[in-house]
């Protein structure tokens, strides 16, 4: 059966809590997961009270101020820190959204921060997300021709084509849609979540790409596509603002459109 | 060494970096048929090309009739002649077939009416030799770095290149004659230790930001290439050109693209005029990056700056059309949005010149060979390591970079160094054993950091060293500030004796990761403020307030310095290239620089 | 600790080319459904307190029988496919999915084929 308990050595115990500085005038409380691999103890979850007048406005500045001044042992990803890159994606507030464009006053009272859901933790707030990346590499998501390309200019395309891959190539790979989506925790060892199947349609809507039926094929599997249940968590949740449930349904009309 | 567990891995080629240089060269050599491995310590597209926004130029002419020797001659010029012009003219003229070649593999650029790619203009780049503004730099929106930096990784998927993500490289492994044989990485996701042998090491490692407090890098940015190199014993090149991008966003530090400027955007001061008419006539907004950025600093200076404490500049677009912006600016708009606060429809945005860019790197070739200067040789190639991207000073660069000029530099580098290493490296030959002092020597050095045990941590170290950068090595300088920034520097540098590592782990030990970036950031602001101080003329992003002119009698040359073990900085130089590569353009000389 | 690639677990058995119908089938059932529903409800509606004779009586009438047959055939039919989705969704023991799944289809089809022969019988025999 799908669990839906934690398993003994995944539930979190209460951890450590750190004391904000003597004089802080506006005091919020972090609840971070915590958990050391090295160990062999369960996740924790640490609070860290910070003074937000000494903290940059996002979460992202608040974790980064823990790390510089509190504990540097809290071990997260990030890069870019302006929402570009994906690697900050993490679950605050219950949400799926990168740490780095998540504004500290959205979030009301404590401030709850965890790995993306359902994945394996590795450390702290970093999930192992090789199984994601694995499906990226499966859909084969580069140019796929048998026309061969003029030697010496570009391909054309009409701006109004162009236009068909706005809200797909903006994809950052962040995961936060496809660790939101229920039918992804129960069922991603075979189902391959929005994030994928969105890369999946922008070559399926390229018009330079010639391999639409054969990505058609390599997605009519009632595992592969049909898992999606139009939760639509992945749409609520994509911090860029795309939409993979619509690209998702795009696919599903394209199956039928062919029979 | 029984602490750490170690595996040994033998490839032809091993890169270190999966930015976009990195990248291109991995599955350029695994197209080769070179057994390449790539080591990356993020995953590929979240290396900082990701962030690259508006565009990447070649004269294609699908606006206007357009050439690569005007190209080239507006690259030179925004060098302010310390680029080297056989690699100018190299870059410009491959720029045409790398835009058509990305193309090929999917980057999804913006189109005009007949189907091309769109370009549109930007800093710097002109027409006819200065006379016109030049449409020739190839988007995808504003989120061309993005486009081109996943296309690049999914082509590495297609020829199958090997990675190994979520590896951080520490150091090169060199044997006694100086030559490059390998580079140790540790594996963040198990704690292995991997000693790589190679008969070529590819640094791709980008920039060093980092150095700086307020930078539109990355975190990731932190110079590791650079610092491999030092301690290996080989000079850095052309250290003190920092580039300043004139609009990162106030505050944040984000970076608000030049080609907001390049579709009709201009910045204003607190009077609300359009000052950079009186700075640059000519090409006004679009003057070169350095100059708007010294024009900024200038009306701030003399307080004109916006805000309530006249501290920053404003950037319009309000009078583009939320159409323009929603089709051509989508993703700034969201950056002010977010970071800023502000509608790009109907408010300027606040924005400040910014640490963006390092022009100077490791010093190479146009193949993308290291060199170094030996034995009076200023062209001596060392063997077994190359070097490409930011992290490498070609130079094409020289002392200014143009916008746009970043991203054709990574594509077409990166697919240099793959055709060098073809010609260069036999396939599957048998290598020696790894020389053991070179191994152990960096192992020594990732033991004595791991057991960090000092008092001073190094978020404290490393924001010593950020806000020393800031203020002593700003967009103008004097000798007296930067000689107070390297004695700060210096101790900063010393301080590192004694640093903290709380985290005793190998898994994910992002405390150990920041102290090796740590290391690797002090060569790096050591060699930049220094080289600096050194440099006793203006030249185009090192701006003297002491010594306000170019001196090219002097001064048209290459630093190039080492740093010892102990941070003392020794400097050298190394001649300009004046020549070009083939006859089908001139060298262009020296002459004063106006926009 | 497994062995494999990732891209072998990723790609796992490959395709079933298979699901589009499944996936229509039960869409066009679902939409099937709603007036099948819509004239049930309102028909039980119209006879209720009327006795058994006379109802027995309106389910004789060719149109009664046509449509009730119809609405417990797609209903079932939905019922089926809906019912495997969400084992399959839930029950990842490969040997307790299938039996579930057959055991679920059994008595479905068990079910349903007694009440459309219920309704053929009150239709035919009165």
């Amino acid at each position: 059966m799908a669990e839906f308990t934690l398993p003994a050595n995944s539930v979190i115990k209460s951890g450590k809590t750190w004391a904000a500085p003597a004089g802080a005038t506006r005091v919020k409380n972090f609840r971070v997961y915590r958990y050391d691999p090295d160990s062999g103890e369960n996740p924790r979850w640490d609070t860290y009270q910070i003074d937000l007048d000494q903290c940059g406005p996002m979460v992202l500045d608040a974790l980064l101020k823990i790390k510089n001044e509190i504990d540097p042992t809290l071990t997260f990803r990030r890069s870019c820190r302006e929402g570009i890159c994906g690697s900050c994606s993490m679950n605050i507030d219950g949400t799926n959204t990168l740490a780095c464009i998540k504004a500290i006053d959205a979030c009301e009272g404590d401030v709850q921060i965890s790995p993306l859901p359902h994945m394996e933790v590795v450390k702290d707030l970093i999930p192992d997300l090789t199984h994601f990346y694995a499906q990226y590499a499966s859909i084969k998501p580069w140019m796929q021709t048998q026309t061969p390309a003029p030697p010496d200019r570009e391909r054309l395309q009409s701006p109004e084509d162009r236009k068909k891959l706005d809200n797909h190539y903006e994809c950052i790979l962040c995961a936060c849609c496809s660790t939101s989506c229920p039918s992804y925790w129960w069922n991603s060892d075979r189902y391959l979540g929005p994030a994928i199947l969105l890369q999946a349609n922008r070559w399926v809507v390229d018009s330079r790409d010639e391999a639409t039926g054969e990505r058609l094929d390599n997605l009519e599997d009632p595992f592969r596509l049909y898992r999606c249940h139009t939760i639509m968590n992945c749409t609520n949740t994509c911090p860029k603002g795309l939409n993979p449930a619509k690209s998702i349904a795009e696919l599903k009309k394209k199956m039928i459109e062919r029979r | 060494m029984t602490e750490y567990k170690i595996e040994h891995h033998t490839y032809d080629v091993v890169v270190v970096g999966a930015g976009g240089a990195g990248l291109r060269a991995t599955f350029g050599m695994a197209v080769k048929g070179l057994s390449t491995a790539c080591i990356t310590k993020v995953f590929p597209t979240r290396s900082h090309t990701v962030a690259a926004q508006g565009g990447m130029s070649a004269a294609l002419g699908n606006m206007e009739p357009d050439k690569w020797q005007w190209h080239m001659y507006d690259t030179v010029k925004g060098s302010d002649w310390l680029g080297d012009q056989d690699a100018i003219e190299y870059m410009c003229r491959e720029a045409i077939p790398a835009v058509i070649e990305l193309e090929h593999q999917g980057v999804p650029f913006s189109r005009t009416e007949e189907g091309r790619i769109y370009q549109r203009p930007f800093g710097g780049m002109t027409t006819e030799f200065g006379k016109g503004i030049a449409h020739r730099t190839c988007a995808a929106a504003d989120r061309t770095g993005h486009a081109i930096l996943h296309t690049l990784y999914q082509q590495s998927l297609r020829h199958d290149a090997v990675f190994f993500i979520e590896h951080f490289a520490t150091d090169l492994i060199m044997d006694e004659e100086g030559v490059c044989r390998g580079v140790l990485a540790w594996d963040l996701a198990n704690g292995i230790l991997r000693i790589f042998r190679a008969q070529k090491v590819v640094l791709a490692t980008g920039g060093y930001g980092r150095a700086y407090f307020s930078a539109t890098s990355a975190h990731t940015c932190t110079g590791d290439g650079n610092g491999m190199v030092t301690r290996a014993g080989l000079p850095l090149q052309d250290m003190e050109f920092t580039q300043f991008h004139p609009t990162g966003i106030y505050g944040a530090g984000c970076l608000i693209t030049e080609g907001v400027r390049g579709e009709g955007g201009y910045l204003t001061n607190a009077k609300g005029e359009r000052f950079m008419e009186r700075y640059a006539p000519n090409a006004k907004d679009l003057a070169s990056r350095d100059v708007v950025s010294r024009s900024m600093t200038i009306e701030i200076n003399e307080g004109r700056g916006v805000g309530p404490k006249q501290d920053h500049i404003h950037l319009h677009l309000e009078h583009l059309g939320p159409e323009v912006i929603h089709e051509r600016l989508p993703g700034i708009a969201e950056s002010a949005r977010i970071f800023a606060g502000v509608d790009v429809t109907k408010q300027p945005i606040p924005v400040l010149p910014t640490v963006h860019y390092n022009m100077g790197g490791i010093p190479t070739n146009y193949h993308g060979e290291v060199v170094t200067l030996k034995d009076g040789e200023p062209d001596s190639v060392v063997p077994g390591l190359m070097a490409i991207g930011e992290c490498a000073c070609v130079s094409v660069h020289g002392a200014n970079r143009l916008g746009s000029n970043s991203l054709l530099d990574i594509v077409v580098f990166g697919r240099a160094a793959a055709n060098r290493c073809a010609e260069t490296v036999t396939p599957s030959a048998t290598q020696p054993a790894l020389p053991e002092a070179g191994v152990a020597k960096v192992l020594e050095r990732f033991k004595r950091i791991h057991h960090g045990n000092g008092n001073t941590s190094t978020a404290q170290i490393r924001e010593a060293m950020q806000h020393t950068m800031q203020k002593h090595a700003a967009v103008f300088r004097t000798a007296e500030t930067l000689q107070e920034g390297v004695d700060k520097m210096n101790e900063i540098y010393a301080s590192f004796n004694d640093v903290a590592v709380t985290d005793r782990s190998l898994v994910w030990n992002s405390d150990l990761m920041e102290t090796f970036e740590l290391a690797n950031l002090l060569d790096c602001a050591q060699t930049s403020i220094q080289c600096a101080l050194n440099r006793e003329e203006s030249r185009g992003a090192h701006a003297r307030e002491d010594f306000p002119d170019r001196n090219d009698e002097q001064w048209m040359k290459h630093s190039i310095a080492w740093v010892d073990e102990a941070g003392k900085v020794s400097i050298d130089y190394r001649p300009v290239h004046t020549y070009t590569l083939t006859d089908e353009i001139e060298y262009i000389a020296p002459k004063k620089r106006v926009y | 600790m497994s062995l494999l690639t990732p891209f072998k677990r990723a790609s796992g058995l490959g395709t079933t080319s298979d699901g589009v119908k499944h996936w229509w089938m039960q869409r066009v059932t679902a939409v099937a459904l709603i007036p099948l529903t819509l004239w049930l409800v309102f028909a039980v509606a119209a006879h209720s307190g009327e006795d058994y004779a006379t109802v027995t009586a309106w389910f004789a009438q060719p149109f009664t029988t046509t449509m009730l047959t119809l609405f417990v055939f797609t209903a079932f039919l939905h019922a089926v496919q809906g019912l495997t989705v969400i084992i399959e969704d839930y029950i990842h023991h490969e040997g307790v999915k299938i039996a579930a799944l057959i055991g679920m289809k059994l008595v479905l089809v068990l079910l349903g084929t007694s009440s459309i022969l219920s309704i053929l019988r009150v239709a035919f025999a009165g």
